[in-house]
């Protein structure tokens, strides 16, 4: 079980080799699923049971220390309402990684994140690294999608899988964790199509277009 | 007479636990369960909007420490319970004629007493009547939200003891108490436990009042009251509730005994003639506590906390033992207004009925924060009976409350005044009371899942009465509005009317409604890109009129509105800041009107200006996700300042309300593709105009000096655009005509107008000023040929100066 603290990003002192990496992470699913709450736990440490619904999108970062890598991951949360829809290529496109959000105890968000996961095959670039969240594992009385039905769906689409809860925080850094491991994290591996990095607009600075430093 | 002592009271606490939800048990949503005080607290927002002669009005309900309650009403007089003397039997009528009218105004608006008792019936010396925290059950759900049984046992009604009973429960204790005032207390000297068994053996009897009347030894007695009387008590005293008379028959009996009835009182001048909750309002202005009375009386206690911790806690989070007020504790602490008459005391008379037509005076006040003055006893005096005058008058005094609300809206009127403000009048209730909020839609999944995220750390929004009620005003509203559908922001738009309408349900819609096609037109349509495109491209203008090296630094950077300023303005920012803050943003939006959002825009930026400059893209974006600490006195401020100095058209937009701009002199519209490229807004030939008459603008002509010779604007400086090195961001390259000239336009805040023979070019111009960060930089709309063939009157044909570039 993941601990509750944020100290992921305590780098270890004195480690002058150690690469620094920046990805941009995308948050995906439908709404109340728990997406700005899987990332307050993952960036602050904290649950508020009563946290805003998202408008338009959150940016927040956080850095993870893998053993020979600084990982900071630029992370934009996203409203989950169908209707914002149209706004969500403008924060997918040129992300290096997506988690996927849905509510275990809402077989309906299930299916949205799979028609999300789908987009993102089509229009993302493809070598993003997806991860499908199953958030409000604390909630597991209520539970109305089975953990082998994701686990399988996951399997076939090759997706990284956890069961989560922002609540209690379980497997909340665990699952970015796994995103930054499975990461490229070579000079040039991150390039390629995913050269757009973090471009949100064309023209952007060419700061962008590298992941690694 | 009354005395002197009764007037000296005029408002009472009493205090009461809510009960504790055993354990930190979830809801099925997953979300901790309401506690018990919230849902109090929202129920008794209706309490306090009753108003009625024989009621005391309730003044507050203040959620303190640990889930106390302290209660706040109008007190006056006695308690039945106090006054030793007999009562003749026309008092009894009378006392009893004032109770049941106003029992029976409750019982019509679905409020049950269930706790009406001696002690909580008062009257004066003139007979006047009144009952006091008559919504005890009503406020805690039917005694469910509160550990302790409600009702004192010799007023229960046989059914209510057996847990069950309506409103004629109320009937059985009326009766009661009729009798009680008849042939005195009853059952004085027994425990509660043999009084309820009195009372369940009267099940048994044929006549239980002449039962009761045996019981006592006052059968005599009991025959001596007047058959009238007797009559009523036995109506009321029968053992089945259906057999009962209701309040309305009671009233009917009660007013033909024809017997003198109150002694008229002259309703008071001066202070104490001022509402009631007027005047709790001052008194806590002028430091009054309600609390610190009530822990001087020994109402609320300080224990030491070990003392009330529980001996056992079961694992299922149950607790034993640790006390806790196992009983309602009747006392209650009463209030003078002493401190509020002192601080009071040097306004002479005349001033407590302020006339329309009088020259209103010149507070001090004026000049300090507005919450300053919102604290401020004084001013607030003054304010609230103006605005109570203006707002009897209301509609047609709607333009003195606009420009009284321009300087600032008491609080405690703030939901009246809005609602003028945004023209809400006519029969709001029955409008509203048509429209069907019930029927299940496919956007109640949304509705359910946002209302428990929206303003939730206000008591009055998170509990069930709250969420019921916004989750009514939201499908109420979409379904008037077909053209419209649910855009997540929509909860947090509708929080402000909820808040400050909590028990007026159809004002609130009103307000909403009127809202919306004011300040949002079409931003709730199913497709609102091109509505708000137009928006952030406004407000991106809007930033480099007035904020040009910000904006420049934020174009430079990449950071788009797009990312962060959508919450902004599909919410009027109420998704962004909490509710006290919102209060004093939509004062001014009210009264200043749809333009002024965007230059809160870029308010919020100009606070944020020093570090904003010093950051790139990504702490730029951080900041807004997580807005800092914003002086909204001071955004507000700030945004009407730039909001009136700035040409009305530049801040045009297609997507309102307004009627359409037909004048070519007024036009300003240009295709969307344009609009989104220019960095400058456009100002209209008329605005444009009336700046050259006040002399507050400069002109920059960038055509060709050919052109220019042949004929100019007047005044107008010609910086030809083919020979302006874009990269060079310093205005001295310019030459030192028009360096001369802008600089003198930037410190006397003038407008700097750009004339072209062709938009391209003076998009590029305006860009470049911008660049060089001068402010307030616009286009002329149509250039100069078209300003030529409107005002032909401002062109000139230049004389010729040597050395002149
Ligand atoms: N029990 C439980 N509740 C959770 C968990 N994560 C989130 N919630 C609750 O679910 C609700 C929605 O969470 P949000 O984080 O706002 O959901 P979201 O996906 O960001 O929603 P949008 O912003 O509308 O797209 C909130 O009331 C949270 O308190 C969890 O792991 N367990
Ligand atoms: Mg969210």
């Amino acid at each position: 079980m993941a601990t509750n603290r944020s100290g992921a990003s305590q780098r270890p002192n004195g480690a002058p080799q150690t690469k620094v990496c920046q990805f941009k992470l995308v948050l995906l699913g439908e709404s109340a699923v728990g997406k700005s709450s899987l990332v307050l736990r993952f960036v602050k440490g904290q649950f508020h049971e009563y946290q805003e619904s998202t408008i338009g999108a959150a940016f927040l970062t956080q850095t993870v220390c893998l053993d020979d890598t600084t990982v900071k991951f630029e992370i934009w949360d996203t409203a989950g309402q169908e209707r914002y829809h149209s706004l969500a290529p403008m924060y997918y496109r040129g992300a290096q990684a997506a988690i996927v959000v849905y509510d275990i105890t809402n077989q309906d968000t299930f299916g949205r994140a799979k028609n999300w996961v789908k987009e993102l095959q089509r229009q993302a670039s493809p070598s993003i690294v997806i991860a499908l969240a199953g958030n409000k594992s604390d909630l597991a009385a209520k539970r109305m999608v089975e953990f082998d039905e994701a686990q399988a769906y996951a399997d076939e689409n090759g997706l990284l899988f956890m069961e989560t809860s922002a609540k209690t925080a379980m497997n909340v850094n665990d699952i970015f964790l796994a995103i930054a491991n499975k990461l490229p994290k070579s000079e040039g591996a991150g390039g390629g199509s995913a050269a757009g990095a973090r471009r949100l607009a064309d023209g952007e600075q060419p700061r962008s277009s590298a992941c690694c430093k | 007479m009354r005395d002197n002592n009764e007037e000296k009271f005029i408002f009472a606490a009493c205090t009461y636990f809510a009960k504790n939800h055993p354990g930190e048990t979830c809801g099925s949503n997953g979300l901790p369960l309401t506690p018990s005080s919230i849902s109090i607290l929202g129920r008794a927002q209706r309490l306090l909007t009753i108003q009625h002669p024989n009621l005391c009005t309730y003044l507050d309900i203040i959620r303190g420490k640990h889930e106390r309650i302290i209660v706040v009403t109008e007190v006056f007089g006695k308690s039945l319970e106090e006054w030793k003397s007999k009562f003749s039997f026309d008092e009894v009528t009378n006392i009893g004629l004032q109770i049941s009218k106003a029992m029976l105004f409750l019982h019509k608006q679905d409020i049950v007493h269930r706790t009406l008792a001696d002690g909580n019936i008062l009257l004066d010396g003139s007979g006047r009547v009144k009952l006091f925290n008559y919504g005890m059950y009503y406020m805690t759900g039917g005694g469910s939200d509160v550990p302790f049984p409600l009702g004192l046992p010799r007023y229960l009604s046989p059914e209510t003891i057996l847990n069950g009973g309506g409103p004629a429960a109320d009937i059985w204790t009326f009766g009661i108490i009729l009798l009680e005032l008849c042939i005195g207390k009853l059952w004085q000297n027994l425990k509660p436990g043999p009084i309820l068994r009195r009372i369940l053996t009267l099940v048994h009897a044929a006549n239980p009042a002449e039962r009761i009347a045996r019981e006592h030894d006052c059968f005599e007695a009991y025959k001596l009251v007047s058959d009238h009387l007797r009559n009523i008590i036995e109506k009321c005293l029968k053992i089945y509730p259906s057999e009962r008379a209701t309040f309305e028959e009671v009233v009917e009996e009660l007013s033909q005994a024809n017997v003198k009835t109150v002694v008229d009182v002259k309703k008071p001048r001066g202070l104490m003639g001022c509402k009631l909750q007027y005047l709790y309002h001052w008194w806590q202005l002028t430091g009054g506590d309600i609390q610190a009375e009530l822990k001087k009386n020994g109402l609320i206690k300080n224990s030491p906390p070990i003392l009330s911790m529980p001996i056992a806690i079961l694992l299922d989070g149950c607790t034993i033992g640790g006390k806790r007020g196992a009983l309602f504790d009747r006392r209650i602490a009463k209030y003078s207004l002493d401190l509020l008459k002192a601080r009071l005391s040097h306004i002479p008379p005349q001033d407590f009925y302020p006339l329309m037509h009088e020259r209103r005076r010149d507070y001090d006040a004026v000049a300090l924060p507005k919450i300053i003055r919102e604290r401020d006893t004084e001013y607030q005096f003054y304010r609230l009976l103006w605005f109570q005058r203006l707002l009897i008058g209301y509609p047609y005094t709607a333009q003195y409350i606009r420009a009284e609300a321009e300087i600032d809206i008491p609080p405690l009127v703030r939901g009246d005044v809005w609602a003028a403000l945004l023209g809400v009048k006519g029969d709001i209730e029955e409008q509203y009371e048509r429209i069907d909020k019930e029927t299940p839609t496919p956007t109640d999944r949304q509705i359910d899942v946002d209302i428990p995220r929206c303003h939730q750390y206000c008591w009055l929004l998170c509990g069930s009465a709250g969420h019921r009620t916004l989750k009514r005003l939201l499908k109420a509203w979409l379904l008037t509005n077909p053209q419209y559908v649910y855009w997540q922001g929509l909860d947090s738009l509708t929080a402000p009317f909820l808040y400050l309408n909590f028990c007026n349900e159809a004002r609130a819609f009103a307000c909403l409604s009127a809202f919306v096609p004011k300040f949002l037109h079409k931003f709730f349509l199913k497709d609102n890109s091109a509505v708000i495109k137009e928006y952030l491209a406004k407000f991106w203008q809007m930033a480099a009129f007035h904020e040009p090296e910000l904006a420049t630094h934020l174009h430079e950077i990449n950071f788009v509105p797009e990312l962060f300023a959508i919450p902004w303005f599909l919410t009027m920012f109420s998704h962004v800041f909490p509710l006290h803050k919102i209060v004093h943003l939509w004062d001014a939006l009210l009264v200043e009107g749809p333009a002024l959002p965007l230059f809160m825009g870029v308010g919020i930026l100009r606070q944020l200006k020093d570090t904003l400059l010093d950051s790139g893209f990504n702490e730029c974006i951080l900041l807004f996700s997580d807005l800092p600490e914003i002086d909204i006195g001071e955004c507000v401020k700030e945004s009407i300042e730039m909001c009136r100095s700035s040409p009305k058209s530049i801040s045009y937009r297609r997507f309102t309300n307004e009627p359409e701009v037909k004048d070519p002199m007024d036009i300003v519209e240009i295709p969307m593709e344009v609009l989104l490229s220019e960095i400058s807004p456009r100002i209209s030939m008329s605005d444009f105009f009336s700046l050259t008459c006040q002399d507050k603008c400069c002109v920059v002509d960038i055509r060709s000096n050919l052109l220019y010779e042949k004929s100019c604007i007047e005044g107008s400086v010609n910086v030809p655009y083919s020979g302006v090195q874009l990269g060079q961001r310093d205005l001295r390259a310019l030459g030192l005509n028009a360096h001369r000239a802008l600089r003198h336009a930037v410190t006397h805040k003038n407008t700097i107008v750009i004339a072209s023979a062709e938009d391209e070019t003076a998009q590029l111009f305006s860009d470049y000023l911008v660049k060089c960060n001068v402010p307030r930089v616009c286009i002329l709309y149509g250039g100069i040929s078209a300003l030529q063939s409107h005002v032909p009157s401002l062109f000139i044909v230049p004389i010729k100066k040597t050395g002149s570039k």
